[in-house]
């Protein structure tokens, strides 16, 4: 049971929708494909109205009107971000050097977060923990070291287009053959994870709409 | 038609295999991880934190795959409650603030108290980086909304920070935005098992001090703090439905596998000579 749904008469409704809807998408393997499209209509609609509302009451409202008319004085800072909010808005029918500005400064400052995120939260900190670091009497120092020629292997599969020596070739082709292998792992575990979200709906249809308990 | 009728006799396997009742105490099929390391390192993060700590759940999961974690996250909501921690949630994606939600709404039906509710936060890594300086809206009042504001009123704030991952922010955005600027600040993550390798270099190096990313380990996690007492009826996948599809699976993955190897025989044959 996911113990969303109340057990009142809207819990009830709620259950309702939601085994009719988990029934109509899965009518898409016996080939009813206007009830699946239809019903992606519906969530395609269901989530933009629920990030609409979400932007207005939690974003748009409290962080940028209200201290606005409340406190114009004390925040400044909140009308060139309403003067790039509206740039945004009405991209489609302003002109294009109106709107630039406003799009490079958003696609600038977000891949500015993230670049400067995975050099300094990422890469350095995971260079120094793949490096051996207990020394010679280490009990760990196979499995770093192991880890280290993995990586190198995986990295050296990734030399495409580069001149190559044949011994760079075999070693490029051994670190493919290990990249296939991880991602085979990987893959082993997503059928389970996929599984266990499908044994969910069935359990959900059974125990929360049928009400068969085990 | 055996290949066409496949995926309804699957949806009818499996809820018959999810009908057979299993007897209580019944270990023969376990799905919970037999490696504890990754359920020790949690129950160890929340353990080890001193009388009312402050503990910040980020909610950002997927609809899709939070009933993969479901079990996890409301058994960790029942051990930091359970702790006496005071807890607050926050949410950077709208999907993660929708579970927020419901997560709350279901604690405070079944009479519990809910975490302190911080909303929504918009900005991604952005508004994670605002929230290190502030992460309290304006209008929140209370005792734990006071102590926060005591101590700075951002991220900081707290003692650790659990980020229940999905695929538009996950822990990889708490370590890389939080944790360089925050070294001191314990994060830990429970994640569906798509972003476990993405995540598992950060347990290694330390820059996360527990991760549950797979569903044997969530479902270990779930059974240590009290299974399906604290998470709810059947909350966690039966073990038979489990193995009956992963058999379906190895069955069409071992048809492929001979079906590839009898057209690859079948063109070498009539290859001429």
């Amino acid at each position: 049971m996911n113990g969303f749904m109340a057990g009142d008469l809207g819990g009830a409704l709620a259950t309702w929708v939601a085994a009719l809807v988990t029934i109509g998408v899965w009518s898409y393997v016996v080939g009813a494909r206007r009830i699946f499209v239809l019903l992606q209509y519906l969530l395609a609609g269901l989530a933009t109205g629920y990030l609409v509302l979400l932007a207005i009451h939690d974003v748009l409202v409290p962080r940028l009107v209200t201290p606005l008319v409340t406190s114009p004085r004390d925040h400044l800072l909140l009308v060139p971000a309403l003067v790039l909010a509206c740039l945004l808005i009405g991209a489609s029918w302003l002109p294009r050097r109106a709107v630039a500005p406003a799009t490079a400064i958003l696609v600038g400052g977000i891949s500015a977060y993230a670049l400067g995120g995975a050099v300094i939260g990422t890469i350095l900190p995971q260079m120094a923990a793949a490096l051996p670091a207990g020394g010679a009497g280490s009990p760990d120092l196979a499995s770093e070291l192991l880890a280290l020629v993995i990586t190198t292997l995986v990295l050296l599969s990734f030399l495409h287009g580069a001149p190559r020596a044949a011994l760079t070739a075999q070693a490029a082709s051994l670190g493919r053959w290990l990249l296939i292998g991880g991602i085979g792992g990987w893959l082993g575990f997503l059928i389970v994870s996929r599984l266990s979200l499908l044994v969910d709906r069935v359990g959900f249809l059974l125990a929360n709409w049928l009400t068969v308990l085990r | 038609m055996l290949r066409r009728s496949a995926p309804a006799l699957l949806l009818l396997l499996l809820a018959g295999a999810w009908l057979v009742p299993q007897r209580p105490g019944d270990t023969t099929l376990r799905l919970a991880s037999s490696d504890r390391s990754h359920v020790d390192q949690l129950l160890s993060a929340v353990g080890d934190l001193p009388i009312n700590a402050m503990v910040l759940v980020a909610c950002d999961a997927d609809l899709g795959t939070y009933p993969e974690i479901r079990a996890a996250t409301r058994a960790l909501l029942a051990d930091l409650a359970a702790h006496g921690d005071r807890t607050a949630m926050v949410s950077y994606t709208p999907e993660g603030r929708a579970i927020a939600a419901a997560e709350r709404d279901r604690i405070a039906r079944a009479g519990g108290t809910p975490p302190l509710d911080l909303g929504f936060v918009s900005g991604s890594e952005a508004g994670l980086v605002r929230g290190i300086a502030s992460i309290l809206p304006a209008a929140t009042t209370g005792v734990l909304a006071d102590e926060i504001r005591k101590r700075g009123g951002g991220i900081g704030a707290f003692d650790l920070v659990v980020v229940i991952s999905g695929s538009d922010l996950s822990a990889r955005s708490w370590v890389e935005q939080v944790g360089a600027r925050l070294p001191k600040l314990k994060l830990a993550a429970i994640a569906p098992t798509f972003l476990d390798p993405e995540l598992e270099p950060y347990l290694g190096s330390g820059q996360l001090v527990a991760l549950l990313a797979t569903l044997r380990e969530g479902v270990g996690y779930a059974e240590a703090i009290g299974g399906d007492a604290v998470a709810g009826p059947a909350s966690t996948p039966a073990p038979l439905p489990m193995l009956v599809g992963m058999l379906v699976a190895l069955a069409a993955l071992g048809e492929a596998a001979l079906r590839r190897t009898g057209r690859v025989r079948t063109a070498a044959g009539r290859r001429p000579s």
